[in-house]
């Protein structure tokens, strides 16, 4: 019974809301990195790998991961398929949106 | 005499560090421990209103440390219990009164007749906070199952560490168990998850708390009740004893109407 309830709103539940938010606001305070500042990062991130290769600008993703005593700043960065390689349907490249 | 020094902080105010420290010296006491609390809080006395005491003091801990009156005299017997003082701080004076070395030195004192020293400190991060976390040998960090405490805990668990006065604990405080089961608020696990710290115990939220406050009569002393069960269980924890840790239900209707003595 608990675990149908947790399947229609376990995720979406005020405790779990609280528990995700603490562990994020949580990550910022102990590595002293606001979470704007994330936000810059992932600007300089775009622009920096752009001018070298075709990337997915709306779905990079920059955020600090910790695991036990360990931070490290995870930066995701989905590749846009070339001309000439498989897959290549795309043909431009989404623009991001200014944040 | 093996002595602990205990000190029951939090990173946010409000959160019921005096109840703790008032309730838990209680249980301590009634376990036959020979106990101290002191009031840490210097300028925002509290404990002995809590306690029901406030019209026995006489000289304070700053009065001791000044030179005003020897140590006995600034101590409050608690007749309620068979070995139970309280140590009562200046109301009228600034945090700046007693500075980290002159604590240490009055808990050394203590240390030699007390098994137990309680410390209410006050909460966050300012000198107070420092001056009673110096003598501590365990630090109890209270919170409520909320983000805003918790977060500030975090806080002051990384400043107790950074003073290598660590590992602290965590004291979970004002749990509603019916509400925790409706996933409306943190649990326990989620709380020692977020904050990868130990639990020394957690108190239910209950009404006997407001009531036992009114009274001046901490909810320990009388054994019965939710909280007063998990304060019992948090002192015993405390002298070594491996207690489970659960969370104490509410007191249900039928109980509440006919279990009263």
């Amino acid at each position: 019974m608990n675990a149908l309830k947790q399947l229609f709103k376990g995720h979406d539940s005020p405790a779990n809301t609280a528990k995700q938010r603490l562990r994020v606001v949580l990550i910022h305070d102990r590595t002293e990195i606001p979470a704007g500042m994330l936000e810059l990062i992932k600007d300089d991130v775009i622009s920096v790998i752009s001018r070298r290769v075709p990337i997915d600008r709306a779905n990079v993703t920059v955020h600090v991961d910790n695991a036990g005593n360990e931070n490290r700043l995870l930066v995701d960065i989905p590749l846009l398929a070339g001309d000439n390689r498989r897959g290549a349907s795309r043909t431009s490249i989404p623009r991001q949106r200014s944040s | 005499m093996q002595s602990v020094v205990v000190t029951v902080t939090s990173g946010k105010g409000g959160v019921g560090k005096t109840t703790c420290s008032a309730n838990i010296g209680c249980a301590l006491a009634l376990l036959q421990k020979k106990v101290v609390v002191i009031d840490g809080d210097i300028g925002l006395r509290n404990l002995d209103i809590v306690m029901g005491l406030e019209n026995r003091i006489v000289y304070d801990s700053v009065d001791y440390i000044e030179g005003r009156c020897r140590l006995r005299q600034a101590l409050i017997r608690d007749k309620r219990a068979p070995d139970l003082y309280v140590m009562p701080t200046a109301q009228t004076r600034d945090k700046t009164a007693v500075s980290a070395e002159q604590m240490v030195a009055m808990c050394d004192e203590l240390r030699k007749d007390y098994e137990y020293i309680i410390i209410d400190s006050p909460a966050g991060i300012e000198q107070g906070f420092h001056t009673c976390l110096a003598p501590a040998d365990r630090v109890l960090i209270v919170t409520n199952p909320e983000v805003s405490s918790v977060r500030d805990a975090d806080r002051v668990i990384g400043l107790v560490e950074a003073q290598e006065k660590g590992p602290a604990q965590i004291l979970i405080n004002r749990l509603m168990a019916a509400r925790v089961k409706k996933q409306e608020m943190l649990s326990m696990d989620d709380i020692v998850d977020v904050l990868s710290t130990e639990l020394i115990g957690a108190v239910p939220e209950d009404e006997a708390i407001l009531m036992s406050t009114n009274r001046g009569t901490p909810v320990a002393l009388n054994g019965r009740g939710p909280a007063a069960t998990a304060f019992h269980e948090i002192a015993l924890r405390l002298t070594g004893e491996e207690v489970p840790l659960r969370v104490q239900q509410p007191v249900s209707i039928f109980h509440r109407l006919f279990g009263k003595a």
